[in-house]
């Protein structure tokens, strides 16, 4: 179907030319006054390293690998989540380990190397939506920038780490039961 | 209390002589090397800011911050006022490259010869009422008034600027600024003609074309008011002549590049791009002598020299800044619309306006 253009009818006043010009010259200086005197914390840009901007409700930023209370890697290794990325980005090595403590209940599984390439992650979020064990999230952070290409591959401790300064915990890097395979 | 007597050094001597005295040099003289100081810096620093009014302004005209980051040690923003000098600084340490297959003697010499007419146009403008001291008069403009050119100087100069486009355009040897500068030349022969007209009945109705006597003659009513449609048609052509939007024909930057300047680079384009402004700058002042009083002062038959002086900048700070205010409210025309504006309406109105002058002046006898 053809669309018919309307003919826009022009006033006498519109084919002067200056009248609309005068008009848009005050609808720009509107502008002007109304950004000149607003405080700048209330204009529309954020002055990004000075300023940072609240990401809002589920914003999908880099991701942490969840922990029990005992800092117990939550993740029990199931792969799902590296089946379910898009990008295929996620490599996981699974390992055994006998002692279960209270707060794993009866897991035996987890990862020993659990790495993301950050470069080529697309933050789309399936990984969390297809974990289990509500074990990896995406939360706020997106200043993901690094010098070279291989700090951008976050292991597993990294992940787990990413947000501990922000929420209060402890940096982990260690497992709190070893690794063992059951007798 | 005994009354005051004069005592003999408080007699009134103008400060202008003291300096002269001190320095050795005659007052006429040293009259002549502040004027020449002022004319040839005053356009230059007030072209600077605008390059600060423009990007802070037209920031602010479409509600963004525009550059506040360059800061004097790191420290005092002040503004965004230390990102002219950073500019600056960039242009001058950057690489000065030549294209290839550039006319070089062209490529060098196309920013002196934009830049020369952008900065000479100034020369006969008065800056100031002509104010007495002891038994001198200063005149506020480089050229005494009766030099016998008057204002067709700036006209002619202004016309000039054309060739340091061609040059640029002719010299980089680049489709673009060909283009460009073709588009450049013939947008500005079409509207030099309106402009001319325009000025001419200012002319007339002066009886004269020295820049003194037309501000002389606008002494109760500012020529705004009588010739409104010259007015209109002098301005439209002023962004013509000065290739700022609407009229930016010769850069277009979404249609050719950068136009003109496209190959140019370093302290070659930071002189291009200056003369732009300097260019605004001569605009905004031929409009405020020939339509706005010059220095005059609404209400005040004899400002004085100060006064005159800062009621005339403020003029062309205004006008620089309606510059501005209309490059970033209005986009750019098509070029077919461009020419059918000059010669199709500018012209019959600037004609118009002109034979209406004339027919007003025939009616008063
Ligand atoms: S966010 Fe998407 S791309 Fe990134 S790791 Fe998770 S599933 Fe893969
Ligand atoms: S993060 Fe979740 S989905 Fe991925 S392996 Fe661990 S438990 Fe399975």
């Amino acid at each position: 179907m053809a669309v018919i253009v309307k003919k826009v009818e022009l006033s006498w006043l519109d084919r002067t030319y200056v009248w609309p010009v005068l008009k848009g010259m005050a609808i720009t200086f509107g502008h002007f006054l109304r950004q000149i005197t607003t405080p700048s914390r209330k204009r529309f840009t954020i002055q990004y390293p000075d300023w940072k901007k609240e990401m809002p409700e589920g914003y999908r930023g880099l991701h942490e690998l969840k922990r029990f209370e005992d800092g117990a890697i939550k993740c029990v290794a199931c792969f799902m989540c590296a089946e379910a990325c898009p990008a295929r980005c996620i490599t996981i090595e699974a390992e055994e380990f006998s002692d279960l403590t209270h707060t794993q209940g009866f897991e035996e599984k987890r990862p020993k190397v659990f790495k993301i390439d950050m470069l080529r992650c697309i933050y789309c979020g399936y990984c969390e939506e297809a974990c289990p064990k509500d074990a990896i999230w995406l939360r706020k952070d997106y200043e993901l920038a690094a010098y070279d290409r291989l700090s951008m591959q976050y292991g597993k401790w990294d992940l787990m780490n990413t947000y501990a300064d922000q929420d209060g915990k402890l940096r982990l890097s260690e497992d709190p039961t070893p690794a063992a395979p059951r007798p | 209390m005994p009354t005051q007597r004069p005592r003999p050094w408080s007699r009134p001597i103008p400060p202008a002589t003291v300096i002269a005295r001190a320095l050795h040099l005659a007052p006429e003289t040293f009259w002549m090397v502040v004027k020449v100081l002022i004319v040839l810096l005053g356009p230059l620093s007030l072209a600077a800011l605008l390059t600060w009014v423009e990007r802070r302004g037209s920031a602010m005209l479409q509600d963004r911050i525009g550059p506040n980051r360059a800061a004097i040690l790191g420290r005092w923003r002040l503004l965004g006022f230390p990102q002219i000098v950073a500019d600056g600084l960039k242009a001058f340490l950057k690489e000065d490259l030549v294209p290839p297959h550039a006319n070089r003697v062209l490529f060098w010499l196309a920013p002196i010869l934009a830049f020369l007419p952008a900065a000479l146009g100034f020369a006969v403008i008065p800056f100031g009422q002509s104010f007495q001291s002891g038994d001198r008069t200063y005149h506020m403009s480089l050229l005494d008034p009766g030099n016998g050119m008057g204002m067709l100087y700036p006209m002619a100069i202004g016309a000039l600027a054309v060739y340091g486009v061609l040059a640029a355009a002719w010299g980089s040897n680049n489709k673009w600024s060909i283009l460009g500068g073709m588009r450049a030349s013939a947008q500005m022969v079409s509207y030099e003609l309106a402009m001319s007209l325009a000025v001419l009945a200012v002319f007339l109705t002066t009886g004269g074309y020295d820049p003194h006597e037309i501000i002389e003659s606008q002494r109760g009513l500012w020529n705004v008011v009588p010739q409104v449609v010259g007015f209109l048609v002098f301005f439209t052509c002023m962004f013509a002549e000065t290739g700022r939007l609407p009229f930016d024909f010769a850069e277009g930057e979404s249609e050719i590049v950068a136009g003109y300047l496209t190959e140019f680079g370093s302290m070659k384009f930071a002189l291009m791009y200056l003369s732009e402004y300097i260019h605004i700058v001569t605009a905004s002042a031929l409009v405020a002598t020939l339509y706005f009083g010059g220095w005059r002062v609404p209400f005040v038959a004899d400002p004085g020299p100060i006064l005159s002086v800062l009621a005339f900048l403020a003029k062309v700070v205004f006008f620089a800044w309606v510059f501005v205010w209309v490059r970033w409210t209005l986009p750019r025309f098509r070029y077919d619309q461009l020419m059918r504006l000059g010669w199709k309406v500018l012209l019959p109105l600037s004609l118009g306006n002109f034979l209406l002058q004339a027919f007003l002046i025939y009616r008063r006898g």
